[in-house]
């Protein structure tokens, strides 16, 4: 971790990006042997690291959306507010209530800001021309938003957990480990489940490519995402508060994305068409488990 | 990875849904009160020896106990649509599920070919296993166990309370202590009809029939039992990976019943639902995505299964995932279907019974959190 941890926390990461890009990572989801799930599974595994740059929207949604011009590293501007990556993107995916368009500012349509959240911010002050998406391309967009969603918070979370557990294996309070403490344990087993549920929930919704599921998945990431932010923070005491620990890297950045695209209550609303159908006993008519959904 | 489900396991699942729809009749929402009532109860001897007949009782046990040697995916599936279904089997699940197996794991061939004659008549066992009792059943300190592993053991005397459909089991599942130490229990298949075996039935939340307490004064173990020693890991582990499988059927239930669809009595449940505004629908996505997770981490276990690899603390990790499950789903209906469990929803109230228990039956979700706290997060352990 850099030892200038502030600036650290509000710099895209360009060694990383340009060895992504050099990699050919950004085009795993399009090659059929790998596929969305292989890009998921990337995008959880880069979410634990402690530097960060633009890789859930680009790896997943650029990838799925059929708008040829949605393309190169992306951001994301919900209703006008800020958004990560905003300065440093050359697509904007811009959401006005139900409506979903493409944009691609010119720099001095964009501008940095300061905030807590360990990406850097930025919002769109220039008023770029937006290409309306159709209906059903606004929810495809809005489908691989929330798979994206899921997969950075479950690879977020697992982080988070992980410094904590580290964390909790060596500080000693009277007399052992913090972690030998059952009152802490059974809380962070509770966190590890919601973690591991998360990361399913996330493949699963990248398998299917399902609006339903990825609501659901994207709906269980920013709910657990609260529960886990302050248990972690909690069992990090004092040092958790801290800049010195890259703790808040992964807990401000999960914060970052509990808003996303109406937060959970409007996933939950997304996630209706998953349910069960018609049938004269509830018991008898349902249909297979939605892992058979296309 | 693949979360598809391949041809066969489509077929098998809809040939349990076909027999099930043939034969539960019209009235079954009636009669589901759950697997340890006595209407369910009797109801369950027809419906196994049906299901036997059939092919569908235990698919997944050996050929030779009368299964055909299926995959734990075919055991799963089946275990899922009849919990949907409300557990026509009744108690008999738990001998399908994981007594069966448990005793093939043990080798016990004199008693499943036991099990196996009784099976065709629907013979229950309770399983008197899990919790300790506060006066531990043991064997008499006049008993000698054997050093081999087939124990020999004349009297068994103690207490075990928590015993999951001991009233009308014909066998119990019985764990005993019969010497010192890590490997000192012993597990009995004892016939419940042995002099100085008393079942009290305790009154319980949960339903009627579920749990009992059993006494053991002077019982002396007929030479027909069969007795097993050692294997006291067993417990928790694997009673974890199963009843994370049981569990996870019993979700359905849960969420099938919360979620609008049609059809008349489903149409009321929509219009009770949607009609109680959008923290209803929130949290019913809630306790959807939260079933999701069970199934999710349930599948993988059984994949593990499907490979050969002994359970790990991910079990752990989907036993506690189905806890949060049934309870995010009962937690819903209280709230926002209560007439259901005042006379308006018979299914819906078995399946509050059995998830307000989630979290103790089948063994304590803390055991499962500190093993998860151990073995998967591989924090220190707490001192003893």
């Amino acid at each position: 971790v850099p030892a200038d941890f502030h600036d650290f926390a509000l710099q895209a990461h360009e060694e990383l990006e340009r060895e992504l890009v050099d990699g050919e990572y950004f085009d795993i989801a399009a090659i059929e042997e790998l596929g969305t799930v292989s890009a998921a599974l990337v995008v959880e595994r880069l979410a634990r690291l402690p530097g960060t740059a633009e890789i859930a929207l680009s790896m997943l949604v650029s990838a799925r959306s059929s708008t040829s011009n949605c393309h190169g590293r992306l951001a994301l501007v919900e209703n006008g507010r800020p958004g990560r990556f905003v300065a440093q993107c050359n697509t904007l995916l811009v959401i006005e209530g139900d409506a979903v368009g493409i944009a691609h500012p010119a720099p001095a349509d964009v501008t940095a800001v300061e905030s807590l959240f360990a990406y850097p911010m930025g919002r769109l002050i220039g008023t770029p021309s937006v290409q309306w998406l159709s209906p059903e391309e606004a929810g495809n967009v809005r489908t691989w938003l929330r798979v994206a969603c899921a997969a950075e918070i479950a690879g977020l979370m697992q982080a988070a957990i992980d410094s904590t557990v580290a964390h909790l294996s060596i500080r000693k309070q009277f007399g052992r480990p913090l972690g030998t403490f059952q009152a802490l344990r059974h809380r962070m087993a509770e966190c590890a489940v919601l973690a591991g549920g998360v990361r399913w929930l996330a493949l699963k919704a990248a398998w299917t490519g399902d609006a339903g599921d990825a609501a659901l998945a994207a709906l269980h990431a920013q709910d657990s995402a609260t529960r886990v932010i302050y248990d972690v923070h909690q069992m990090m005491g004092a040092m958790g508060m801290t800049l010195e620990m890259s703790l808040h890297l992964w807990t401000y950045r999960m914060k970052a994305l509990l808003s996303e695209l109406g937060g959970r209550r409007r996933a939950g609303e997304g996630r209706r068409r998953l349910l069960f159908p018609v049938g004269r006993h509830s018991c008898r008519h349902v249909p297979f488990p939605t892992l058979l959904s296309p | 990875m693949n979360f598809a489900w391949n041809s066969d396991q489509v077929a098998f699942r809809a040939l349990v849904r076909d027999f099930l729809e043939a034969n539960l009749p019209d009235n079954w929402e009636n009669i589901a009160h759950g697997p340890g009532s006595e209407a369910q109860s009797i109801f369950s001897k027809q419906f196994c020896g049906a299901l036997a007949n059939a092919g569908l009782l235990v698919p997944h046990w050996p050929a030779s106990w009368g299964g055909r040697d299926a995959d734990p995916w075919t055991a799963f599936i089946l275990a899922e649509e009849m919990w949907a279904a409300g557990e026509p089997r009744g108690g008999q699940y738990m001998n399908v599920n994981w007594i069966g197996p448990d005793a093939d794991a043990l080798r016990q061939r004199a008693s499943s070919r036991r099990a196996t004659s009784r099976r065709w008549r629907a013979a229950r066992r309770c399983g008197a296993r899990g919790f300790p009792s506060r006066k531990p059943v043991q064997t008499s300190p006049r008993c000698a166990p054997a050093l081999t592993s087939t124990v020999r053991i004349t009297c068994i005397n103690g207490q075990k309370i928590w015993t999951s459909y001991a009233g009308l089991a014909d066998t119990c599942f019985l764990l005993a202590r019969t010497s010192p130490g890590k490997g000192g229990i012993s597990i009995f298949l004892l016939p419940m009809d042995t002099a100085g075996i008393t079942v009290r039935q305790i009154p319980s939340i949960i339903g009627e029939g579920d749990i009992h307490e059993v006494f053991f004064d002077d019982v002396t173990v007929p030479g027909r039992c069969d007795a097993r020693r050692g294997r006291a890991g067993l417990g928790n582990r694997s009673h974890g990976t199963v009843s994370g499988a049981c569990g996870h059927s019993a979700f359905c239930t849960g969420v099938k019943n919360v979620a609008p669809r049609g059809g008349s009595a489903q149409e009321r449940r929509v219009g009770l639902v949607t009609g109680r505004g959008a923290g209803a629908v929130e949290q019913s996505a809630r306790a959807h995505a939260a079933c999701e997770v069970a199934r999710l981490y349930s599948y993988n276990i059984i994949d593990q299964r499907c490979q050969g690899q002994p359970p790990g603390p991910e079990a752990s990790a989907a036993r506690v995932a189905t806890v949060n499950a049934e309870r995010l789903v009962n937690e819903f209906v209280v709230e926002h279907l209560p007439e259901a469990l005042a006379g308006g929803d018979a299914l819906l109230l078995a399946h509050h019974q059995r998830a307000i228990v989630a979290g103790i039956a089948s063994g304590a979700a803390e055991i499962q959190l500190n093993l998860i706290a151990t073995e998967l997060l591989q924090l220190p352990r707490e001192p003893r």
